[in-house]
């Protein structure tokens, strides 16, 4: 019975997990502490950690949205704090929606035997198998050609009446354009971790709603989602880290107005000039919502993660 | 009566609009895409302007060997990454099973690199791999040793390290989660029996993770097929097709080359790679899960 | 609401304007209009920005600019020209955008503008603009089909167009004695001798890196030691001698350069030529704004400028961008309004001055100028021999572009026989050109 005995662990185990820290956090240390350096500071390779501090990196990445004007540029090139007001409203709303919808949907798998789950997780996974890769070249080419307005049309006409712009109405160019293929990619995900917390509800919490007269809606809605919201905070959670992070098809399908932050930050690093402390900067700022959900809600992604591949 | 009828169509309500989305935005958008792979397509033309050409580009593309490369390339890729990810991971796992102070802070700071957006983990390598200021190099020539050419000779290598850095943690959690639900008696047993800390491992403990092992493989496996962002930031392919996998030569096809049918076509076949080892591995996993449940029907028997 | 301001403000100046000189200038008509311009991340667009106000203050027109990496902008311009309505108003090509825009009928003959008394200012003086970046950039339908000649017309200005230049450390070409190189022998002897003079240094940084960047620096080569791509009848011949010489003159420069230039871009071999690390560079002329700024350069005033050696001729290449008229624009004359004020003598020495690069003759000798930018003079000399045809500007371009990058990329890090290596891409360019239909006359 020496388990009980609080034994103490080798110093060397210690070691061990003091290197995994430094190798895991490292590389994001390294970025903060350039984001705060001048180009001349980075390039000029001397003393990593002596140098003076300075906020000029965020200044200029922010240059649209700060109130003053900046002595150090002539004009605002980077338009980030409006890539960064895209990014947020295209990663909230697809977020709010796939929950949603994909609550809805796997509640209908788990409880009224609509499919096999053997059937619904294997689809899942088909679906969730197709590479961002695969579906650029025909969203490509449907989002600009064919789901589309005509700009004569009776909606068409209302929007470019509104909204201005020019030629036919499409989704490229969007947020809602973008919104919609986010959630398409992650319904699938999402449907399948909820699944796995659906099933733990117990019916008979449900059958007593019913019983008072509630209808499936609210059954739903006042009895089911409240008891699956770890659930659906780790679903949250990867639907926006996917939604932020994701480059590839956003910059297929946004115009110059819808431009999201990873966007801007593969355009920022022109070849012409590598301005690594504005790279580091933007790059900073854009990591900084998913590390405050991993600090405060790691939790959650852990259930999450284990709930989709353990319980699967 | 018509209740009844009433609460059959619920389900259908409830998964109606995941199936709307799922079909316009996923499934038409594929076969879209298959449709779109027979023909000659640029993108100033609407696919219905463009002309049609039967198998050609899977032909030529079959023939390329370019593309040839660039799926050697990909295949090398992905296999590494998730060998050499499974090892350390399940290693660490294993090491690192047990009560120690802090591991939930462990575990917390090792989701981070997984977290942020792969075009950060992007930059943050290209800076750290950077010939000169990169801090690879610094520290190499600070204690006397040859700087080393990451991105130029090295980078597939150089790619491959910054996907396990940032994924390795992945593999370490479910590892870890699925040797926490481990079954005590059977461990318990063993050591009883006097099974050494090496011995628990191969009999019991790897063998009873098995199933959740190879769930955890095989996304990882589709996931690194999906790794396009943070090649493309660090090293856009280059130099020659050395870091040029699928995903990033079918960006190039459609929008540098502006050939979409052939991109379309080159889509479809990574699709298929990716379906036959899907397949090949929930099959394995039903085949283990058979024989597991046999076993144990024997075993009952017997007992 | 703040648009229509705008509009009432415009005509209260129009108005006015009428009152005092009873005839309206050029811009009055199109004060209060909005322009929308898709420019390239560029140093020269840079600059253009900066003067960009000046421009809204003369006229009353306002300029929006979409900036973008300018394989992106190409991109972007290739989705937005094939609208049947386009966003953007005016657009800055890269030079091989030329051939699929004008092939496509996506861009404006300028002949219409220039015919319009209204909109063409007498003054412009378009002789003094660079012949070779004229032809090279804005003319089509001439020889070869991409060139000037007596069936070319013009569909587009050189604007922050760019020849091949140089630069070398004068303090460090001091210390070793070493004169500056003429020829290419000349230069790959000392580009191989400085790392052994000055140990850690590289001799001259070039682009290498797979693609675009590995293709350029080769073709850099190819025309002065006397290669070209094709020949007359639209044989592939990069892997002539002269092919092989330029290669192995790209190989020997990446192998005495700094440490890791087989994966250079442009921007890290700038990079290492800006902070230091190597001696010579040899490449476009754009870079001269950012050798002198102090907050990104560490060769301040030590770097002195040449002709881009010789090996069997002079022949500098011509490249940078030009500006053009979209066929579905919007605002059409007020963009070529616009692009005649950008490039005119005075718009061109405004962005000179504000760090762009010049496309007249008349700024490269403009005092004022010289006198902010001594390296101007040499760079007006450079342009005598700028070559428009080092590079063939064809639809089918890109593709091969591509794989002659590719493929040198593979000799420089893989050490793959040039020979072998240039044979395979003559093949396989001679299988593009032909089903491109580039060999249906000689059959």
């Amino acid at each position: 019975m020496s388990n009980t005995i609080a034994k103490r662990q080798h110093p060397g185990f210690y070691a061990i997990v003091v290197m995994l820290i430094i190798m895991a956090v490292g590389p994001i240390a390294i970025m903060l502490i350039n984001s705060f350096k001048l180009d001349v500071d980075i390039t000029s390779g001397t003393g990593g950690l002596i140098f003076m501090p300075t906020i000029q990196n965020y200044e200029t990445a922010l240059c649209d949205i700060l109130p003053y004007e900046l002595d150090h540029l002539d004009y605002c090139a980077l338009k980030f704090g409006g890539a960064f007001i895209n990014s947020l409203v295209i990663a909230i709303v697809s977020t709010v929606l796939t929950l949603i919808i994909g609550c809805m949907a796997a509640y209908a798998l788990v409880r009224f035997k609509f499919m096999g789950r053997d059937t619904a997780s294997a689809t899942t996974l088909m679906v969730r198998m197709v590479p961002p890769a695969v579906l650029l070249v025909p969203v490509f080419g449907l989002w600009n050609n064919e789901f589309c307005l005509d700009k004569d049309g009776l909606i068409g006409g209302f929007i470019r009446e509104t909204f201005g712009g020019r030629g036919d109405v499409c989704l490229a160019g969007t947020h809602s354009g973008i919104i919609l293929v986010y959630i398409a990619m992650n319904l699938p995900f999402v449907i399948w971790i909820l699944q796995s917390f659906i099933v733990q509800v117990p019916r008979q919490l449900e059958e007593a709603a019913r019983m008072d007269g509630a209808g499936p809606f609210q059954v739903f809605f006042k009895v089911v989602l409240p008891l699956i919201k770890p659930g659906l905070a780790a679903a949250a959670i990867f639907t926006f880290r996917i939604a932020w992070n994701e480059y590839l098809l956003a910059s297929a399908l946004s115009d110059r107005d819808t431009k999201t932050v990873p966007i801007l930050i593969v355009n920022n690093m022109s070849e012409f000039n590598v301005e690594w402390g504005v790279i580091m900067a933007t790059g900073m700022l854009l990591a900084i919502p998913p590390i405050i959900f991993t600090l405060f809600a790691s939790r959650q992604i852990i259930t999450g993660m284990t709930a989709g591949a353990v319980k699967g | 009566m018509s209740n009844s009828s009433i609460n059959r169509l619920y389900p259908y309500v409830f998964m109606a609009p995941a199936l709307v989305i799922m079909a316009l935005a996923l499934l038409y958008p594929l076969g879209y895409m298959v449709y779109g792979s027979f023909r000659d397509w640029d993108p100033s033309q609407a696919l219905g302007e463009s002309t049609f050409v039967g198998l050609k580009n899977y032909y030529t593309l079959w023939n390329d060997p370019n593309f040839r490369e660039s799926v050697a390339v990909t295949l090398k890729f992905a296999l590494s990454v998730v060998t050499i990810e499974m090892v350390i991971g399940v290693g660490l796992a294993l090491l690192l099973d047990r009560k120690l102070r802090g591991m939930s802070m462990l575990r917390t700071l090792f989701i981070l690199p997984m977290m942020i957006a792969p075009v950060v983990v992007g930059l943050v390598w290209r800076y750290m791999y950077h010939p000169t200021i990169g801090i690879f190099n610094k520290t190499l020539k600070s204690i006397g040793l040859e700087p080393i050419d990451w991105l130029g000779q090295n980078a597939l290598t150089s790619v491959i390290i910054a996907d396990i850095w940032q994924w390795t943690p992945f593999i370490f959690i479910l590892a870890l989660a699925a040797l926490q639900s481990l079954p005590r008696s059977a461990l318990e047993a063993a050591r009883i029996d006097g099974a050494t800390g090496w011995q628990q491992i191969v009999h019991i403990k790897l063998p009873l993770m098995m199933p959740v092992l190879i769930v955890t493989c095989l996304l990882r496996l589709i996931d690194a097929f999906k790794v396009l962002e943070v090649i493309l930031v660090m090293t856009e392919g280059g130099p020659g097709l050395s870091t040029e996998i699928l995903a990033l030569r079918i960006s190039r096809t459609a929008t540098e080359f502006r050939e979409l049918g052939v991109a379309a076509a080159m889509s479809n076949y990574l699709l298929i790679m990716l379906l036959v080892l899907t397949v090949c591995m929930l099959a394995y996993n039903r085949w283990m899960e058979y024989r597991a449940a046999r076993a144990m029907r024997v075993a009952a028997e017997i007992g | 609401m703040f648009k229509f301001t705008k509009t009432l403000a415009s005509i209260a100046v129009t108005s006015a304007l009428l009152i005092g000189q009873a005839v309206a200038g050029p811009y009055d008509e199109f004060a209060g209009t909005t322009l929308i311009v898709n420019f390239p991340a560029h140093p020269h667009y840079d600059a253009v920005r900066k003067i960009l106000p000046e421009f809204t203050k003369e006229t009353g027109i306002e300029v929006e600019v979409d900036q973008l990496p300018y394989l992106k902008m190409r991109e972007r311009q290739t989705l937005e020209l094939a609208q049947e309505e386009g966003d953007y108003d005016l657009i800055a090509y890269v030079v091989f955008s030329k051939a699929d825009y004008v092939y496509a009928d996506q861009l404006e003959n300028l002949a219409r503008y220039y015919m319009n008394p209204k909109l063409a200012d007498p003054n412009y003086d378009a002789d003094d603009l660079i012949d070779g970046y004229v032809y090279n950039i804005g003319f089509a339908g001439g020889n070869k089909g991409y060139l000037q000649g007596k069936t070319g017309s013009l569909f587009g200005i050189p604007y922050g167009s760019e020849t091949s230049i140089l630069g070398y450390r004068k303090d460090i070409f001091e210390k070793h004695g070493l004169s500056v190189p003429e020829t290419y022998d000349e230069m790959l002897e000392i580009a191989c001798k400085i790392p052994e003079l000055e140990p850690g240094m590289g001799g001259l940084s070039s682009r290498a890196a797979s693609g675009h960047h590995a293709s350029h620096a080769f073709l850099l080569h190819l025309a002065p030691l006397g290669g070209r791509v094709f020949d007359d009848s639209w044989n592939p011949i990069v892997n002539n001698e002269a092919g092989v010489q330029a290669a192995n003159a790209l190989k020997t420069i990446v192998d005495c350069g700094p440490e890791g230039a087989a994966s250079f871009g442009f921007g890290e071999a700038l990079g290492s030529f800006l902070a230091g690390d190597t001696a010579m560079f040899l490449d476009t002329t754009v870079v001269a704004g950012q050798i002198d700024d102090p907050s990104k350069s560490k060769v301040v005033g030590k770097v002195g400028w040449a002709m881009h050696p010789m090996g069997t001729r002079r022949g500098s290449q011509t490249g940078g961008f030009g500006i053009g008229i979209p066929k579905n624009a919007e605002n059409k004359d007020a963009a070529f309004l616009l692009m005649q004020w950008l490039t005119s003598k005075k718009g061109d020495k405004m962005v000179a001055m504000a760090g762009g690069n010049p496309s007249r003759f008349s700024t490269h000798a403009d005092e004022e100028v010289n006198a902010k930018f001594p390296h101007m003079k040499t760079f007006g000399e450079a342009l005598q021999h700028a070559d428009p045809d080092w590079r063939p500007i064809i639809p089918v371009w890109g593709k091969i572009n591509a794989d002659l990058g590719t493929t040198l990329s593979k000799v420089l890090t893989e050490d793959l026989d040039i020979q072998e290596a240039l044979d395979g891409v003559a093949e396989r360019t001679k299988a593009v050109m032909d089903e491109a239909g580039y060999y249906t006359w000689s059959q």
